[in-house]
């Protein structure tokens, strides 16, 4: 088997089986964990709260937009960005396509690409010197926090240089890396892309019933 | 009424002692991480795991932070101070615990040493960072968590300790019991109030606090005079009047329990549809949200804090007030009424029904800052530093204002504000809500 009918073939098997698995494995945990029943009498509705705290979050609180302009400019620069490239670029919409779902959909053109990548760099790269200067940040990141920027600046790089589809070698590169992203996303807060969820409807919750507006 | 500082001076001097009063609590280490851990896997549910599951250490936190912002302190970052709960969950609970073990490091008791200045003396679990988190994190929420642990391991710093194991064993909260309550009572007496005591049946059981008793008299007053002058089938009881709950601010669940078992129990034996709780910040959650979960069924009446009930009363007409002059006022919601418990219409309400001008803060309601001092740090002496902080802070708020008066509803963020003011000496007033209703009601109830 040659590394390209490798990486191609069975690492991708393995790869999307982890990543699958393991999302639903952590999920299943947090879930299976259990809930505790409030029996205190609400003041509102929890599910209106748990709305409210997954769409409310996106926006800064109340006085908090000029303590974090680095956090929201770059972490929206990114997150949009990476988003754009994931679900958008011409390649992986052809990828999705013929090795996932059968369909696809319209992608960027070329200069939205662009413009998009340029974001997610600028935004990944803002946030990765924020967390190793920051003396908040740096305290409090683990090695697994700079394994996950590292590797998901390694997949846009790569991604990057596969662009014009004209080596081979460069896409199997590109192709390599994502594996490696898929396998370690479960084990890692890359999680934080499906917890997220979780997490803020939650919150919206617990305060929706006490009548507080997250 | 301006509260007398000599009066104030010789408590705070008196808190200061309290560490000398606290018994020790020894245990060898093992048994503190044991207590610890135990106190962690029985709390952390799904809702507290997606917490930790979601955080991306970003650092968000830290900047709503009362503490972090005043100092820069890294270490005041609220996520930072779950740190124990997040491993114990990495290593023994989360989804991949089998790996978590071989690379994370197990809790020790020093870390549980470690961590006690930043669980207690540097938060107050006003919520702030939860408000501001992109992910949704309760942070306040696992402080709690993380306040129960220690105290399960005997890590409770001394002075909260001593009025802890003062209400646990004794009931009594600074020596104030039902006798001293009653002395309370008979001065109100002898001033022409009627005041309710021990009824066999009422239609509103009124708490008060030992802060009410001993320094805030006139929220007392101002108290039994709403209540007679609404004509309310009210009574405080001597066995159960203590709204303050030293339990739940040193994180020790049994005497948590056991104050609001008092409360439930003779709220329920008078036949009681609503509990009001004083002017206490944390004995309105104590009562309000975790109480019914504590007893293990929802409450047969409705809990409500005094700024609540009075709120409710001037909306719906039955409670009118004399419009004295028309001075700007501030309104600080105390973090465990407003953030922790949807109050905030209600005290302002109250404060346009006194006819005041209402100037809100920087930033108010849902992200106001807290005073600095909640949470039972002004029993911590090694907190002081931290109760400063949190006061400048929120003096530049108020003066940014230009209000003269800080209304508040809370006697812990009282007592912050007055050391605060006295420290520095402020010229702003610091009133409370309740007491100023109490001297724009006309009619019965009133003292002669």
């Amino acid at each position: 088997m040659t590394v390209a009918e490798l990486v191609d073939g069975p690492l991708w098997t393995v790869a999307l089986t982890v990543f699958v698995a393991g999302v639903a494995w952590r999920l299943l945990v947090l879930i299976a964990t259990g809930w505790k029943r409030d029996l205190s009498h609400p003041r509102s509705g929890s599910l209106g709260g748990a709305i409210r705290g997954v769409v409310g979050r996106f926006l800064p609180s109340q006085g908090m937009a000029g303590r974090l302009r680095l956090h929201l400019v770059a972490g929206y620069l990114f997150h949009l960005g990476l988003f754009a490239l994931l679900f958008f670029a011409a390649p992986h919409v052809d990828f999705y396509r013929d090795r996932l779902f059968g369909f696809d959909w319209t992608p960027l053109p070329h200069w939205a690409f662009i413009l998009a990548a340029e974001a997610a760099f600028l935004g990944l790269l803002m946030l990765w010197l924020n967390r190793v200067l920051n003396p908040v940040t740096r305290l409090i990141s683990e090695s697994g926090d700079h394994a996950a920027s590292v590797l998901t600046f390694l997949v846009m790089l790569t991604g990057c240089l596969a662009l014009a589809r004209s080596h081979e070698t460069l896409r199997l590169l590109h192709f390599f890396v994502v594996e490696l992203f898929m396998i370690y996303f479960p084990f890692s807060r890359l999680m934080h892309s499906f917890t997220f969820l979780l997490s803020r409807a939650a919150q919206g919750a617990h305060y929706g019933r006490r009548g507080v507006r997250v | 009424m301006p509260v007398d500082m000599n009066l104030f001076r010789g408590f705070v001097e008196q808190i200061r002692q309290l560490p000398a009063m606290a018994q020790p609590t020894d245990m060898p280490d093992p048994d503190r991480v044991r207590a610890a851990k135990a106190v962690f896997a029985d709390k952390l549910d799904a809702r507290l795991a997606s917490h930790l599951d979601a955080c991306v250490h970003c650092g968000v936190c830290a900047e709503a932070c009362h503490y972090y912002v005043q100092s820069g302190d890294p270490r005041y970052t609220p996520i930072h101070k779950l740190e124990p709960l997040m491993r114990y969950w990495r290593r023994e609970k989360g989804p991949f615990a089998w790996l978590q073990r071989l690379i994370t490091r197990d809790i020790s008791e020093q870390d549980l040493e470690d961590w006690q200045p930043l669980v207690y003396d540097s938060c107050t679990e006003c919520g702030r960072c939860s408000f501001a988190c992109p992910q949704g994190v309760d942070i306040a929420s696992m402080v709690g968590v993380m306040r129960q642990a220690l105290a399960k391991a005997g890590l409770i710093p001394a002075g909260l300790r001593a009025v802890e194991q003062e209400q646990g064993s004794r009931g009594t909260v600074f020596g104030v019991g039902g006798e001293q309550l009653m002395e309370a009572v008979e001065a109100l007496r002898a001033r022409g109030y009627e005041v309710p005591v021990d009824k066999e049946q009422a239609e509103v059981l009124v708490l008060s606090s030992t802060l009410d008793i001993l320094l805030f008299t006139d929220a007392l007053e101002s108290t039994v005079k709403v209540m007679n002058h609404l004509g309310v089938d009210w009574s405080i009881h001597t066995c159960a009047f203590e709204g303050a709950n030293f339990g739940m601010l040193s994180g020790y669940e049994e005497v948590q329990k056991a104050a609001s078992e008092r409360i439930i129990r003779e709220a329920i034996g008078c036949g009681a549809r609503v509990v009001i709780i004083p002017e206490c910040g944390h004995a309105y959650p104590a009562m309000r949200w975790d109480a019914a979960n504590e007893h293990g069924e929802p409450l047969p009446f409705d809990v409500m804090a005094i700024s609540e009930f009075l709120g409710r009363e001037v909306m719906a007409g039955r409670l009118k007030l004399k419009s004295g002059q028309r001075r700007p006022v501030t309104y600080h919601d105390p973090c465990k009424i407003g953030r922790h418990g949807g109050i905030f219409d209600e005290p302002r309400a109250v404060l346009e029904a006194l006819g005041l001008e209402v100037r809100e803060m920087p930033v108010h309601h849902e992200m106001n800052y807290c005073c600095g001092g909640g949470a039972g740090l002004f029993l911590i002496d090694s907190a002081k530093k931290n109760r400063d902080l949190g006061f400048d802070l929120k003096r530049e708020q108020v003066e940014a204002t230009g209000a003269s008066s800080l209304v508040t509803a809370c006697g812990s963020c009282r007592l912050n504000f007055l050391a605060g003011a006295d420290r520095v000496h402020w010229d702003r007033g610091i009133e409370s809500l309740v007491e100023l209703v109490g001297e724009a009601i006309d009619g019965p109830g009133g003292a002669s």
